[in-house]
């Protein structure tokens, strides 16, 4: 028998050295594939609708109007010469609001809003959000979903 | 001229050289033969020979774990059926459901059948959990096949939650949006896990894609290998829970004085969970045939029942998905409508912390309750103080789950069922 054979309880150098390897290899290699597999099913690209578009010319908005773009989700609020935008996605869980007389209204779990997006009751937890709007250079109404401002905010034309 | 019986056509057929090259024996007659017939099929192998009375008793285990088991079997079975003419995509999934009810032959029926066994399937996972709750089951040396019952539960709520949107109607797009926007409230992570389950920040194909993967392949696959290893555990804990069965530490027998020679009956010896352990031997019979013709019997109910329904209900389906008009009011699956109450009064109690303390409790319960008294029997006095809060919970879910049901009309106002126009409820 090898004298240097260690007995079952001993810790040898070389030992301790392979179990560490094995531990520091082992740990990262499953590490490795974890974060490999998540960052796999993490989308880089999404096949959704831009969050910038054009919303056609002021003049299509009569004064005083509010007006649902369907394919947008989104309000656009005229009063004078001031245009906002407002979100229709409820801050709640996601349902469609619709106009009600004293603002907005979302029919899910009954959560309303006022005409600034507020929240006067129901569960819904924040107001619903304002999207930036400019003017484009060809004097198009364009509207960022990416970017939420106050509620104050206008475009002034 | 005599007609032949099953039983008579196997032992004709097993005396032949093919029959004998595939089934090894025939119809057992003694009970050497019984416990042959056991061993020798791969598909009752995996069951015990001989099993205590106790265990077979209906009033004990009501069944309820097998009839899950068996809608598990139904539902991978309708499931693969459908996935022939299913198609994953935003503008076909709805055409081919409406193909399955109108065009294929038997698809209303092998469709029907999917979505009933799943909500029973859903209903009795959570009366299996209530009975091994009821019985004290989940103790040592059970803990382990608990937690695994628990993974199980979270995996059927899974299948039936991706399931849902697949028909891609009304009721699928919007009860996946709402379902999914509770899970963004979780804090730090929500929005993250919300955005890899949708594949993007809204219900779309990305979504689509993704739920039918984990619904015809990720989570059966895991639900599959979940319940093997906890059949495996039943019989390895040595059968079901019962009153006169010896805590485990008391059976353990050290390993040195153990023969070498018979490695199999070591395994069992060593685990102190042999059948033997413990017992009156005539207090067990031959699972041959008590324990295989209750199960057969028992999985030839459940189908009936189950094609009983697809006959003569239909499942539910809306119109077209459509991301501009919830429906109103927009309601989860039943088996969430508890907690989508809870979430109407507010999204992050409800739909986070409720339920994930629910499921640590569920979780921690048989290495925080440890006592052995009263298992093996239904409602023991030794544990009214844990069967008392159970109950408490159960009540509450069960009473939420009403009111989400069947209280709650558009706009989540309050309803009163018997007086709702036809057209605004919205039930399954
Ligand atoms: C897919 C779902 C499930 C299937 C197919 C299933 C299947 C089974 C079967 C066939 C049995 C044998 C006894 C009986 O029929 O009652 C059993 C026992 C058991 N199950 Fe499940 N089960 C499931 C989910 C659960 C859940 C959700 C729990 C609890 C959280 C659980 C915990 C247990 C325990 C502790 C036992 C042993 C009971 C005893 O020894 O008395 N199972 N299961
Ligand atoms: S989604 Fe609007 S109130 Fe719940």
């Amino acid at each position: 028998m090898n004298p240097s054979t260690p007995t079952e309880n001993e810790v040898t150098r070389r030992g301790f050295f392979q179990l560490t390897m094995g531990w520091i290899a082992g740990s990262f290699a499953a590490a490795a594939t974890a974060v490999a597999t998540v960052r796999f099913l993490v989308p880089n690209v999404v096949f959704e609708p831009a969050q910038r578009f054009k919303a056609g010319a002021p003049g299509d908005y009569p004064d005083g109007s509010v007006t649902f773009l369907e394919d947008e989700r989104v309000f656009l609020v005229r009063r004078g010469n001031t245009f906002r935008c407002l979100s229709a996605v409820c801050t709640h869980l996601g349902c469609t609001v619709n106009r009600s007389e004293k603002g907005y209204h979302c029919p899910c779990h009954g959560s309303t809003f006022n005409a600034d997006g507020n929240v006067e009751s129901g569960p819904a937890p924040r107001a619903l959000t304002w999207f930036l709007v400019t003017l484009s250079k060809d004097n198009r109404l364009l509207v960022d979903k990416g970017e939420s401002v106050a509620s104050d905010k206008y475009l002034i034309l | 001229m005599k007609t032949p019986s099953p039983l008579g056509l196997w032992a004709w057929f097993a005396g032949t050289r093919v029959g004998r090259s595939i089934f090894r024996v025939g119809p057992p007659r003694s009970n050497l033969e019984r416990s042959q017939a056991m061993v020798s099929s791969f598909l009752l192998h995996v069951q015990p020979a001989k099993v205590s009375r106790h265990s077979l008793r209906a009033s004990y285990s009501l069944g309820l774990g097998l009839i899950s088991l068996y809608l598990f079997f139904i539902l991978t079975g309708t499931g693969v059926l459908l996935m022939f003419y299913y198609v994953p995509s935003t503008t076909q999934a709805y055409d081919r459901m409406k193909d399955l009810q109108f065009v294929v032959s038997a698809g209303l029926v092998v469709r029907n059948m999917h979505r009933w066994a799943a909500h029973l399937m859903v209903a009795f996972v959570m009366l299996h959990m209530c009975r091994v709750f009821y019985t004290g089951a989940y103790k040592q040396p059970r803990e382990f096949n608990w937690l695994l019952g628990v993974g199980l539960f979270l995996t059927t709520l899974g299948l039936s939650f991706t399931g849902y949107l697949l028909p891609w109607d009304q009721l699928a797009f919007w009860a996946i949006t709402v379902g999914s926007n509770i899970a963004g409230y979780a804090p730090v992570v929500g929005p993250g896990i919300k955005y890899l389950l949708l594949g993007g920040n809204t219900v779309g194909q990305e979504a689509l894609t993704r739920f039918y993967a984990l619904h015809v392949i990720v989570l059966p696959a895991v639900a599959g290998l979940m319940v093997a290893v906890h059949l495996f555990r039943v019989r390895k804990d040595g059968g079901l829970s019962r009153p006169d069965e010896p805590a485990e530490d008391a059976q353990s027998i050290p390993l040195g004085q153990l023969p070498t020679n018979k490695s199999y009956g070591l395994m069992e010896l060593a685990r102190g969970t042999t059948p033997q352990v413990g017992r009156d031997p005539d207090d067990e019979v031959f699972a041959w045939p008590h324990l295989i013709f209750r199960e057969l019997l028992l999985f030839l109910l459940v189908v009936a029942f189950v094609l009983f329904l697809a006959v003569f209900w239909n499942a539910p389906l809306e119109e077209l998905a459509n991301p501009i008009h919830p429906p109103n009011p927009a309601k989860a699956p039943w088996y969430f409508l508890g907690l989508q109450e809870l979430v109407s009064y507010s999204a992050f109690w409800g739909g986070v912390v409720v339920p994930a303390l629910l499921v640590t409790a569920l979780a921690l319960l048989p290495y925080l309750d440890r006592r052995r008294e009263g298992v093996g029997r239904w409602f023991a006095r030794e544990r009214r103080v844990a069967n008392t809060v159970f109950s408490i919970c159960l009540v509450i879910a069960i009473a939420l789950t009403i009111v989400g049901t069947m209280f709650r009309g558009p706009n989540w106002g309050w309803v009163v069922p018997w007086r709702t126009p036809p057209a605004m409820t919205q039930e399954h």
